[in-house]
């Protein structure tokens, strides 16, 4: 039986790139029923996704990561703001947007297409997360919550966070630029 | 010659079902092989994938793409070899599991080894 449109649409959505294709058929192999398809695919994707970061992230690179990113929003807070620097939620205010765009980072190497990797695909990563990082921080704003940044801190911060990072990315590759992996 | 990795009881069941699969080793015949071996287990299609993804980063296994085919939605399989690192593994680990089993024989008594589904395959 052929699965739903819509659910192979969903399930194409979500399943890297590199995996799409095998994964894609695998689960059309097994369809039974509709119900059948989307039991098998919410069995199956999560894994797959999380197999996809294991194999695309380097611990070691994204601590490094982490490190340039906090260090670049607290640096940027010593000259715009430094009396924000002792409050006592600073430290998570300054962690929230590292940790989003740290995010942004990996599920972009997840999701990237498999093949080599141009200086500019490599910048894509943080670009993603630091504008997620900036989208967060306007809706943590508009919630009037005390996690958001101030704005310059967010911009200025992230525009030397997005230079630092693609920097270290284009010195230390991500481990992937191979469509299965680590090979 | 490099030396394999221990494998854990899962990665022995995935290369033993590639093994046993030879050319047509892809995700749905090696997943319906490993619950047989697993049984009554229950084994997810996900688990071997991320299982395959291990093994290949370990150099065990490799894959390739294949044709697509129509009864897959034209899709295609990604058909998995036992590399020389993962057979010598697989190897390693069968001696241990019969040594095991041996050990188990000796003390238990050679009636426990006929009983149904104890049998060493």
């Amino acid at each position: 039986m052929a699965p739903p449109k819509s659910a192979q649409i969903l399930v194409a959505l979500f399943t890297p790139p590199a995996s799409r294709e095998e994964v894609l058929g695998d689960l059309h192999e097994r369809c039974t029923s509709a119900m059948q398809y989307y039991r098998d695919a919410i069995r199956t994707v999560p894994l797959v996704i999380l197999s996809r970061i294991r194999r695309t992230a380097d611990p070691q690179l994204m601590l490094m990561h982490a490190l340039v990113l906090y260090l670049s929003y607290s640096t940027v807070t010593w000259f715009v703001d430094r009396p924000m620097l002792h409050e006592s939620w600073s430290q998570w205010r300054l962690a929230v947007p590292c940790t989003v765009t740290l995010l942004g980072m990996i599920l972009e190497d997840a999701y990237a297409r498999p093949g080599r990797r141009s200086a500019l695909r490599l910048a894509r990563g943080p670009l993603l997360g630091v504008a997620w990082a900036l989208l967060l921080k306007s809706a943590l704003g508009a919630g009037h919550s005390g996690l958001a940044l101030p704005l310059g801190i967010a911009l200025y911060g992230g525009a030397l966070g997005l230079l630092l990072t693609s920097a270290l990315r284009l010195l230390f590759s991500p481990p992937s630029t191979s469509p299965q992996g680590r090979i | 010659m490099a030396k394999p990795d221990s494998l854990g009881q899962f990665e022995q069941l995935v290369l033993a079902a590639i093994l046993a699969r030879r050319e047509d080793a892809y995700g749905v015949s090696i997943h319906s092989k490993v619950r047989e071996l697993a049984a009554p287990k229950a084994v997810s299609l996900g688990a071997v994938y991320v299982t395959l993804d291990r093994l290949e980063d370990k150099g065990m296994v490799s894959s390739r793409l294949s044709d697509p085919t129509p009864e897959r939605g034209g899709r295609a399989k990604r058909c998995y070899r036992l590399e020389a690192l993962g057979e010598r593994a697989l190897a390693e680990s069968a001696v241990t599991a019969k040594r095991v089993w041996d050990g188990i024989v000796e003390i238990w008594g050679k009636e426990w080894g006929k009983r149904p589904g104890t049998e060493p395959s």
